[in-house]
């Protein structure tokens, strides 16, 4: 059977800007940087994209590219090709399949309730509520979390759930060209003018409330962008624009190197990763940066919007922004573009992130892709309903911290520490630039060998230091939710011995050379 | 906002969208690839 490649060249950039523009982009981004330092967090966040997101970037579409040539689509058979004399490699590749599959897990039940809020914007279901506690109620009881007038139970959240699933299968199922990349294109089309169109409105808005002159949103792009000096010498201002750049760029998921791993020996890798990665830096600094925070600070002021801010500002997205919609003209249709284009960036990373697997299961287990998509679906289906229906005990916590702060940067490290390291510089200086478009600059050899797999150690460090201790011996869990979190933890444990099973089940079937070529390295 | 605020702002709003600008204009750029480039599966049609 021949193996799927990639419509355009604009397809598969597109496909890695989509998986990198998320939620994150505008729900999570813009308050990272008010919080640490405002326009000063942009020095430590360009030195952390030139040295490690770009790098990684180059990395993961490199050996994605080389390990496509094997016909490996994932992390195990391609850590495999490119250091075959060690026969431990392909299971440190388990991370690369079973961090993308968590995190699919509870971001496409987040994912489907910004399509019921694009759908409740329309049909006006909110308008009743008038206040942040009406809206935070309105929430909770979407969620499930709480008996109210506004809904009698899970069933609306559960029906856009099986909605945006099946939508997110249908869409991997189709496969590369007609699914993902067509997906993509549009869909990033889409969801930068919707951007556009919403940050002019924002930032046109003027005083809303005459008696209070400082709240508009240009003092709200003040309250973003002003400079505070002093948070440089913090070493946690520069641990954040690192995590930021990882968590933006989607490199160290796995996911860039299985989208890569579908182009040709001779497409290029340099420029498309550039591109890609500044694709979504335009929408996280640009576009992020220019509708929450400036429009919840022209109608909430700077108290409230500090207090928000060291919250997180997810809360902000559902409940401030529509109160804020609400109270500007055809502000359904904003508050429906505004849902819709973070349903658009959910849905372009989610179906990246089913990838992995359902690439995994094709490749290695000779599957079609609709029988590869099949298994996934079911299983992932399953293990989706304990974070829909205990939402509220700590189960997505704890599947994020796992599938996210762990999986990303153990697996990034290993990543530019087999390319630098075990592949070669020079082997990997070679790769890189076959049927390259753009000259990567020579510094980069020295960058990508001694710098971002440093970073990448001093940040594992750092974040294991800090927060994994709690967050291992479960002191920030509610007593009451320690033992879901604890069959949680032991599932995902249990999910992923079963992901090494299968991949010393395919090695142990496996002929003991299938390719010449692969024992070159 | 204050100055500094603008200048921040207008900075990173002009590195990011110089980088952007310069990497979709050369990918979409027709007639400038590597001879490589021509043997690849890639249509030449954007959308």
């Amino acid at each position: 059977m021949a193996r799927e490649r990639w419509g355009s060249r604009l397809g598969v950039i597109l496909a890695v800007a989509g998986s990198a523009v998320g939620l994150g982009n505008f729900l999570r981004s813009p308050g990272i940087a008010a919080q640490n330092g405002g326009g000063t967090f942009m020095i430590p966040y360009f030195v952390c994209f030139f040295l490690l997101g770009l790098p990684l970037m180059w990395i993961e579409w490199t050996i994605g590219r080389f390990g496509g040539g094997f016909e490996h689509s994932t992390a195990p058979g391609i850590f495999h090709t490119l250091w075959r004399k060690n026969r431990f490699i392909k299971y440190f590749g388990v991370i690369g399949i079973f961090g993308p599959t968590v995190i699919f897990i509870y971001y496409t039940y987040i994912e489907s309730w910004l399509l019921g809020y694009s759908v409740f914007a329309l049909t006006g279901k909110y308008a009743s509520c008038t206040d942040q506690a009406g809206m935070q109620e309105f929430l909770r009881g979407y969620q499930g979390l709480a008996d109210n007038p506004h809904f009698g139970g899970i069933g609306t959240a559960y029906l856009f759930f099986l909605i945006t699933f099946a939508l997110n299968i249908l869409v991997v199922c189709v496969g590369l060209r007609g699914g993902i990349e067509r997906v993509c294109k549009w869909g990033l089309l889409v969801l930068f003018v919707m951007a556009i169109v919403i940050a002019v409105r924002v930032l046109t808005l003027g005083t809303p409330d005459a008696a209070k002159p400082d709240w508009n949103p240009i003092a709200g792009l003040g309250f973003l962008w002003n400079p505070q000096w002093d948070k440089l010498k913090d070493a946690n201002v520069w641990l954040a624009a690192a995590g930021q750049i990882f968590f933006t760029l989607s490199a160290g998921f796995g996911v860039i190197l299985t989208y890569a791993s579908y182009l040709t020996k001779q497409d290029d890798v340099t420029l498309s990763g550039l591109t890609a990665a500044a694709t979504n830096e335009v929408a996280e600094v640009i576009l992020g940066g220019s509708i929450m925070i400036p429009a919840a600070f022209a109608f909430i002021g700077p108290q409230q919007m500090q207090t928000i801010v060291k919250q997180g500002l997810f809360d902000l997205g559902f409940v401030t922004m529509p109160l804020v919609f609400e109270k500007i003209g055809w502000g359904q249709y904003f508050a429906f573009m505004w849902f819709f284009l973070l349903f658009l960036a959910g849905l372009t990373s989610s179906i990246s992130l089913a990838l992995p697997a359902i690439a995994f299961l094709e490749d290695e287990f000779t599957l079609t892709r609709r029988e590869a998509a099949t298994v996934f679906a079911v299983a992932t289906f399953i293990l989706i309903q304990p974070v829909i229906f205990f939402l509220g005990n700590g189960v997505l916590d704890e599947m994020d911290f796992w599938g996210t702060s762990v999986c990303l940067v153990v697996f990034a490290t290993i990543e530019a520490i087999l390319f630098g390291w075990v592949f070669g510089m020079d082997r990997a200086w070679t790769e890189m630039h076959k049927g390259s478009d753009l000259r990567i600059p020579g510094v980069y050899r020295w960058i990508i060998k001694y710098i971002t797999p440093l970073m990448l150690i001093a940040i594992l460090g750092a974040w294991a230091w800090q927060g994994w201790k709690n967050k291992m011996m479960m002191t920030d869990v509610n007593p009451a939710d320690k033992p879901l979190v604890l069959i949680t933890r032991i599932g995902l444990g249990g999910l992923f011995v079963f992901l090494i099973l299968m991949v010393w089940i395919v090695w142990k079937r496996r002929p003991k050379t299938t390719n010449p070529q692969e024992e070159q390295p | 906002m204050t100055i500094s605020g603008w200048i921040f702002m207008l900075i990173s709003w002009a590195v990011i969208l110089g980088l952007f600008i310069f990497s979709m204009v050369r990918t979409l750029r027709p007639g400038d690839k590597s001879p490589n480039h021509k043997k690849s599966g890639f249509s030449e049609s954007a959308f």
